[in-house]
């Protein structure tokens, strides 16, 4: 009969109609993330990271800008970790290749912006800064305390001799 | 003494119903098609040339935006030919991983295909019913891989991570749900009569005729050409599963959206079997960081969700390869819109385009 189909169709509509709802009410609802979620801008734990710069030569498309310093006992450390979320492949290279898992996401999927110059996130925060700027200075101090030490060594050594 | 002349309608890049930016002039008198010639590389990103600048291990994500619909069955092809050109040795259970992933990937994939070409036919209703069902697989690779459209979860030697403990359970759960859902497509869809008259007799092809145009995947095997790589060169462990190739008899677009359609079953039981057989072991083969595989050069190929997915690769002994070559299937199936749209009415031709199925990220590369 024509029109059989049509009407075996409108009843699965109809049975639907009635039925549980596939979806929700988006930004009063919203759906957890997955543990492994790879989406939102990566967060960089600033105790870890050892600033070995392994995640940024993983980058396929050079999303990672990194400002490594040297302190005056010659270890380096993250001055500014810009993530260039435009280029970004979200392809998480970056983050299997930290080995201190000093590099993770924060599962925050709704990260559009209005203008280009916001999609450069960086990730050294203004505690990481701080932080940043108290190692150097402690290591500066040391540097200078052993110095001291080593002069004053040779002072007396010399004396001595 | 009035006369017709021939003109030349411009269909696209815009249109809606041509699964992306594709252009078709078509050469029409009065509403028949004459000629239809596909114009190409509106998304043109040169991702060969791309692949040539990363190393092999970067250039795995890159290809998860050729056929974005079945990134899995991309890096799984990609994944192949560097493996072949390096000779690496990839454990038996990664092996079974990759086929459960693609498998998925391939029901998504023809889920979206029965889901736009019902659209493109102006049932919007069945567009709603497939897009629902293939947001359960993308759930799945969520959990999976984190991620729902590019996944870039296959990988050099193996797989990035395990399946987790959940998993199992889930794709069990929607492996259960399949003849549900394909008999709402059934009810909702193929007894339709719109459907029907819409898609049987139009735009059908010879062997002879897509033989000559080189189609692969359902397009081919629509016209009654059992050519699946999956048996004919059993590639990875697809030589352990059971499963029929579907094969259509006339070649039109009822054919190729019958074989799309009962390819879901034979998915879902190659996933099954995958599951039930899964073994334990390492996900990952051992190889050094800084890969360089050995001078030469490699064709591997796999079977996409739209046909030969080949990877050519040369390698000059470096860490990135000297070049790329892919052989996409979407792009060699356009190439017999012409034949499929002669004689047929200018709707007809958006009925050929949706029954091949291209993926313009793919035509364009």
């Amino acid at each position: 009969m024509f029109g059989e189909g049509l009407l075996t169709g409108m009843g699965v509509t109809w049975k639907h109609f009635w039925g549980k709802k596939e979806t929700f009410c988006y930004p009063e609802e919203k759906l957890p993330m997955t543990e492994r979620f790879r989406g939102g801008h990566l967060v960089l734990d600033h105790k870890k990271c050892i600033a070995c710069s392994l995640c940024s030569l993983a980058c396929p498309n050079q999303a990672i800008k990194l400002k490594i310093v040297p302190d005056a006992k010659k270890k380096r450390h993250m001055q500014s970790y810009i993530h260039l979320v435009g280029r970004c492949l979200y392809c998480n290279l970056c983050v299997e290749a930290c080995n201190t898992h000093a590099l993770s996401w924060d599962k925050n999927y709704a990260i559009s912006t209005w203008h280009r110059e916001e999609m450069e996130d960086e990730l050294v925060t203004a505690e990481g800064l701080a932080y940043f700027h108290q190692v150097m200075e402690k290591a500066k101090a040391e540097a200078e305390a052993e110095a001291k030490a080593k002069a004053e060594e040779q002072k007396n050594g010399g004396g001595d001799a | 003494m009035p006369q017709t002349e021939t003109y030349t309608l411009s269909m696209g890049p815009q249109h809606p119903s041509t699964h992306g930016v594709l252009q078709v002039r078509l050469d029409l008198d009065g509403e028949s098609i004459l000629k239809a010639t596909p114009c190409m590389g509106y998304l043109h990103r040169g991702i060969e040339k791309l692949l040539e600048s990363r190393t092999y291990v970067q250039g795995v994500p890159y290809t998860d935006r050729l056929d974005y619909v079945s990134s899995m069955n991309n890096n799984l092809g990609y994944c192949r030919a560097v493996e072949e050109l390096a000779q690496i040795e990839v454990p038996e259970r990664a092996e079974y991983i990759r086929v459960i992933v693609a498998e998925l990937n391939r029901i998504a994939s023809h889920l979206v295909f029965i889901g736009s070409l019902a659209n493109d036919l102006g049932a919007v209703t069945g567009m709603i019913y497939a897009f629902r069902d293939r947001e359960k697989i993308l759930d799945l690779f969520d959990l999976v891989c984190g991620a729902r459209m590019t996944f870039h979860y296959i990988r050099v030697g193996g797989v990035s991570a395990d399946l987790p403990p959940e998993f199992a359970a889930k794709c069990e759960e929607f492996l259960k749900i399949v003849p549900e859902f394909m008999q709402e497509y059934e009810d909702i869809l193929t007894g339709n009569e719109i459907l029907q008259h819409r898609l049987h007799g139009t735009s059908p092809m010879t062997k002879e005729q897509a033989l000559s145009h080189n189609m692969t995947g359902p397009n081919i095997r629509a016209v009654g050409i059992p050519f699946d790589i999956r048996k004919v060169d059993g590639y990875g462990v697809y030589p352990k599963f059971e499963f029929d190739v579907p094969l259509g008899e006339n070649g039109d677009n009822w054919d190729r959206y019958r074989v799309r359609y009962l390819e879901i079953y034979e998915s879902a039981k190659i996933i099954r079997q995958a599951l039930d057989g899964l073994p334990e072991g390492d996900i990952m083969a051992k190889f050094p960081k800084v890969l360089r595989p050995p001078k030469g050069e490699v064709y591997s190929r796999t079977e996409g969700t739209r046909g030969e997915l080949g990877f050519y690769i040369v390698s000059d002994g470096s860490t990135k390869p000297y070049r790329v070559h892919i052989r996409r299937p979407s792009f060699i199936n356009l190439q017999g819109l012409d034949d499929m749209c002669r004689g047929m009415l200018i709707g007809d031709s958006v009925a050929a385009f949706s029954a091949i199925d291209p993926l313009m990220g793919e035509v364009d590369c």
